[in-house]
């Protein structure tokens, strides 16, 4: 199968490298607006990536597009592939671009192909997460899910600007606005990020899990800042970001019921955001060409996967998940096979 | 002199109410097991 990536920057080089490595490729088309960085990725991947030099929305002949660009470019090209008749897998992790994604659904599900939503560490892996989750559960209420860390500059770029503008959360059957560094709460990550203090922000999770979960009453989004981050968040960053961060971490949690009672189950990994989101993106393309889809259109990743073979395959790529079992005293909510 | 005596009235009362509030408290010692948990394979069928 042939493959095109559209950027190379952190997440793009790592979902290159596990494409290469795995055994569905054959061919693997890199494109990349910077030719050094083109060049350095496609040398260090060897066979079977070629380098090409055109813009990022001219034609491609390929079964399936990986979109991994900044925010703001991900879904005009996730459009234009789609238009040309071609699946597309994004990592779009800003919230107007989730919005035009999923904006494309009827026209996707028209055309009979699918388009991931969010493929990368959050949204994406949380996705799949909240899936594994609702499975615990005879119904689920509340959905919750946290972030730690950023990949490359560009996800650095968007986590400042994401808590310099308002969050999207799902309050009682509508949307809700929150300025982005309120709502402080501290969450355990897995070790060993550990705890951290979570803010609101512009993140696009609730966006893909509100249309996961149907009749589920609050979906929120958090990440973790520091005080220099809600500081500085409407101002122009002071410094240049990292060219990779390091550990990061997700958590999920899931409030419903089971039976008669009220129960919670919370999920986590951890890992370089960067090496999570390649491995999902690559895994999703994998999937996608396999025809392992759950339908057409475009949605997230938890709409889109099985979610425990999903994880299964993901923790084979070196991408683990736990679930947080508190101090033991309450048994917790294990999994349905009549479950969702 | 008599600011003195109601400060010290004050933060004698406070350590009495401080003290009642330890003895009485029922803290105990927080948890040493439980937490986080790889997902096993049977978890991810």
């Amino acid at each position: 199968m042939r493959v095109a990536v559209l950027g190379a920057g952190a997440v793009g080089a790592r979902t290159c490298r596990q494409l290469v490595t795995g055994e569905v490729v054959t061919e693997l088309v890199v494109r990349e607006h910077r030719a050094g960085r083109r060049s350095d990725v496609v040398t260090s991947l060897g066979e079977p990536a070629r380098a090409d030099e055109a813009d990022y929305d001219a034609p491609l002949d390929v079964d399936a597009v990986v979109v991994t660009g900044p925010a703001g470019t991900q879904a005009p090209l996730a459009r234009t592939f789609l238009r040309r008749g071609l699946p597309v897998v994004t990592t779009a992790d800003g919230v107007e671009d989730m919005r035009a994604l999923l904006a494309l659904d009827a026209e996707a599900r028209e055309r009979g192909i699918t388009v991931v939503a969010g493929a990368g560490m959050a949204p994406g892996l949380t996705d799949v997460l909240a899936a594994l989750g609702a499975r615990r559960l005879t119904a689920v209420d509340e959905v919750h899910v946290s972030k730690c860390g950023t990949a490359g500059p560009a996800c650095a770029r968007e986590h400042h600007r994401a808590l310099g503008g308002h969050s999207v959360d799902w309050r009682d059957g509508g949307w809700s606005e929150r300025p982005g560094g309120s709502g402080r709460e501290l969450h355990w990550f897995p070790d060993p990020v550990g705890a951290k203090d979570c803010y609101r922000g512009a993140l696009p999770d609730a966006l893909t899990l509100v249309p996961t979960f149907p009749g589920v009453a609050r979906v929120t989004a958090r990440m973790a800042a520091t005080r220099r981050d809600r500081l500085t968040a409407r101002l122009p960053m002071l410094r240049r970001p990292h060219p990779e961060a390091g550990p990061g971490a997700v958590r999920v949690e899931l409030r419903g019921t089971v039976g008669e009672g009220r129960a919670v189950v919370v999920f986590g990994a951890m890992d370089r955001p960067s090496v999570a989101a390649g491995a999902v993106a690559a895994q999703a393309v994998e999937w996608l060409l396999a025809g392992r889809m759950n339908r057409s259109g475009v949605a997230g990743l938890g709409e889109l996967v099985a979610p425990g073979p999903f994880l299964a395959e993901l923790a084979a790529r070196g991408v683990r998940c736990a679930i947080f079992e508190g101090d033991g005293a309450d048994p917790l909510p294990q999994p349905s096979p009549a479950g969702k | 002199m008599k600011m003195l005596r109601r400060a010290l009235i004050a933060l004698g009362l406070a350590g009495m109410i401080a003290a009642v509030l330890r003895l009485r408290g029922t803290g105990g010692a927080p948890p040493t097991d439980g937490g986080w948990r790889e997902l096993g394979p049977d978890e991810l069928d």
